[in-house]
């Protein structure tokens, strides 16, 4: 094992919202995630990249327990991810996740997938709950396409009805599962936009991206993993600049 | 979630256009000497069928459907209580026609909405799509003696077309308890048959039976179908043990057995007293049988479903019975509206099998009736087979129409 630099992964300004202690994941006998320790820091955008494979999906995923983690211990909020559903659903109530096939419900119009959970999970009353869904859309910018099905957007608009799908249960974390990965590129950057705007207005976000142009406009650290491990953490601008490890050199130059 | 249609660059085949329909017809009938023999003689055979078809359908007595069409209709409903289906048409007729209204009121609303253009259906699409059902209504009401059947069923047709405008233009608050109507309108149509001195459904027989058995027989049906499907995905293995079990075991036996069964069998197991009668013995079985086949048609709708949907309703913290509810089942059932209308046809088919114990459905009506006296070793075989074809040909050919149309609709439409 490469040197790994954990005091950088561990360190997070400010109050941690998110923290993994010692984290291993399984799929069979492939290890996904290898003794992973890391924190995120309330309003704090972390982006992490690396080769596929290197389970930089599978930890998101564990953090709000899409995946359930084997070993080690992963703390949301306060929240500690256990067997137990309760704490499972309070996890997911406070945390909003974005898939890289947008994965809206196609039998529901825009306004019926934003305000579904609100409705359904927070109880509001259907007013409430229609009103906070076209804020939220009005922050995606897209405000107009209320009515509409998923089937009749593009995918850069489909992506952002499901930002303001996971916004509008007012979560306190935002996880990013390669979201424009599945994209056009002339439809990459209307997503991104928004992303950016999320992150400057203060928002806990942990990205699982390639976009190092997002990762240089708000990342606080970003995190290279490669085969289950954390291998570097640094600022956006150690990655451009003084890379370190042998991986993280060879991934960047494939990249960039 | 959209496909784009791959595009194509090479340029298709050069085919040499045909010029005219002689010319047609020399390149594809008459290309040799052998496809020459063969276009003349199936095109003789063809002929000689049509023609024998027709001259012995219109030199027929048709007077053994005439006097016998009650018995093919409604079985041994007494003459004197008619009255009673024909009001059980009416409600149906009326609900026919209410949901179809609210369905349409309900689909321009939504791309009204949805800021997508509505086409209204027009009254020739209508023709096109059911001209089926017209024709074997005229040819059944030719065999009718008096002018009140016509009168009556003009009346229904007026009565269905008048709730399809009534469910169009009622308000949207009111089209929501459209389901609440349908289930008071069948409710009133068996109250109709049965209710206050009545037959109830051990006395029912002909057409009226097979579309009975086969209605009531897919609607319990369901439910029970989709309890199975579920148990089959259930990670507790005792409920996946047994859902499996039940449904492998039911389809691998012919309905028949399952009929023979619940007439016979269950006529041992249960005392005299408590023992149903034989009609609703065959309904039980019929749904016993319908379920593992229901399971398997919303089984495959369920896989339908992306894991992705799953995961996306757990992600917004819905909990495992909503997301199954509000997520999965919607889009899983719409997906097996056709495969449904499809087991629909291939039951409403089967039901004429209560037959072989003695229960006068349609098809051993148009069998029994040759045996009366008038009629005895005449050979009428024949009429009456067609008719009862006639019947079940229109309703399977419509419904499987109807399935594909709905089938084309649903992959292009809202999703």
């Amino acid at each position: 094992m490469t040197v790994t630099d954990y005091s950088d992964a561990t360190r997070a300004t400010g109050e941690a919202i998110i923290e993994l202690v010692g984290v291993d994941k399984f799929f069979g006998n492939f290890q996904a995630l290898k003794d992973i320790n890391m924190r995120v820091g309330r309003q704090e955008v972390v982006v992490v990249i690396g080769p596929s494979g290197g389970g930089k999906s599978t930890l998101i995923r564990c953090i709000n327990r899409l995946e359930k983690h084997d070993a080690g211990r992963l703390v949301v909020d306060g929240i500690e991810l256990s067997d137990d559903v309760r704490n499972i659903q309070e996890v997911r109530r406070e945390t909003g996740m974005v898939f890289q096939q947008f994965n809206l419900f196609p039998h529901l119009t825009v306004l019926d997938n934003v305000t579904l959970a609100p409705r359904q999970v927070r109880k509001l009353p259907k007013k409430d709950a229609e009103a906070l869904a076209m804020q939220t859309l009005t922050r995606v910018k897209i405000p107009e396409q209320a009515r509409k099905y998923p089937g009749q957007l593009s995918g850069g608009q489909q992506q952002r009805v499901a930002i303001a799908r996971a916004l509008a249960m007012q979560p306190k974390v935002m996880l990013f599962d390669e979201p424009t990965s599945a994209l056009d590129p002339e439809m990459i950057k209307e997503v991104l936009d928004v992303m950016v705007e999320l992150g400057r207005g203060g928002m806990t976000m942990v990205v699982v991206t390639h976009e190092m142009g997002f990762a240089r406009a708000v990342a606080n650290r970003v995190v290279f993993m490669a085969e289950g491990e954390i291998v570097e953490v640094g600022t956006p601008e150690h990655f451009f600049t003084d890379p370190q490890e042998v991986r993280t050199k060879l991934f960047l130059s494939q990249i960039l | 979630m959209t496909v784009e249609a791959p595009v194509f660059e090479e340029t298709p085949p050069q085919v040499e256009p045909a010029r005219g329909a002689m010319d047609w017809v020399r390149k594809n009938l008459f290309n040799n000497w052998y496809n020459s023999l063969l276009t003349v003689a199936l095109a003789a055979f063809v002929i000689w069928a049509v023609v024998a078809l027709l001259q012995g359908l219109l030199s027929a007595d048709y007077e053994i459907i005439r006097a016998n069409l009650r018995l093919f209709m409604v079985g041994g409903f007494p003459a004197d209580q008619l009255w009673r289906p024909w009001a059980a048409t009416y409600c149906w007729a009326v609900m026919f026609g209410f949901v179809g209204g609210s369905l349409a009121a309900a689909a321009r609303d939504r791309a009204t909405e949805a800021g997508l253009p509505y086409v209204r259906t027009t009254f020739r699409q209508i023709l096109t799509r059911y001209w089926p059902i017209l024709v074997l209504i005229v040819v059944i009401l030719s065999f009718t003696t008096t002018i009140t059947p016509t009168l009556l069923t003009v009346g229904a047709l007026a009565a269905g077309l008048g709730s399809y405008y009534l469910g169009r233009i009622l308000p949207r608050a009111v089209r929501r308890w459209t389901w609440l109507i349908v289930i008071l309108l069948i409710a009133a149509s068996y109250v109709a048959l049965a209710g206050f001195g009545g037959v109830g459904w051990q006395g029912w027989g002909g057409l009226q039976l097979n579309l009975f058995l086969a209605f009531a027989g897919l609607l319990v049906a369901f439910p029970f179908g989709l309890l199975l499907a579920m148990g089959r995905r259930s990670s507790l293995p005792v409920i996946r043990t047994i859902s499996v079990g039940y449904i492998e075991l039911v389809r691998g036996v012919p309905l028949i057995t399952v009929l023979i069964a619940g007439a016979f069998a269950v006529g041992f197991l249960v005392p005299r007293d408590v023992r149903p009668g034989v009609v609703t013995r065959m309904l039980i079985a019929i749904i016993a049988f319908e379920a593992a086949y229901i399971a398997e048609v919303v089984r495959g709708g369920l896989q339908a479903v992306p894991l992705g949907q799953v995961e996306a309703a757990q992600a917004v913290g819905l909990a495992p019975w909503k997301t199954m509810r509000l997520i999965v089942l919607p889009q899983a059932l719409r997906a097996t509206i056709p495969a449904m209308v499809g087991q629909f046809i291939s039951l409403f088919k089967d039901t004429t099998l209560v037959a072989v114990l003695g229960i006068t459905e349609l098809l051993d009506a148009t069998f029994i009736v040759n045996s009366q006296t008038a009629y005895l070793g005449k050979g009428l075989f024949v009429i009456t087979l067609s008719f009862a074809a006639l019947v079940f040909w229109v309703g399977c050919y419509t419904m499987s129409r109807e399935s594909r149309r709905l089938e084309r609709k649903l992959g292009v439409g809202e999703r």
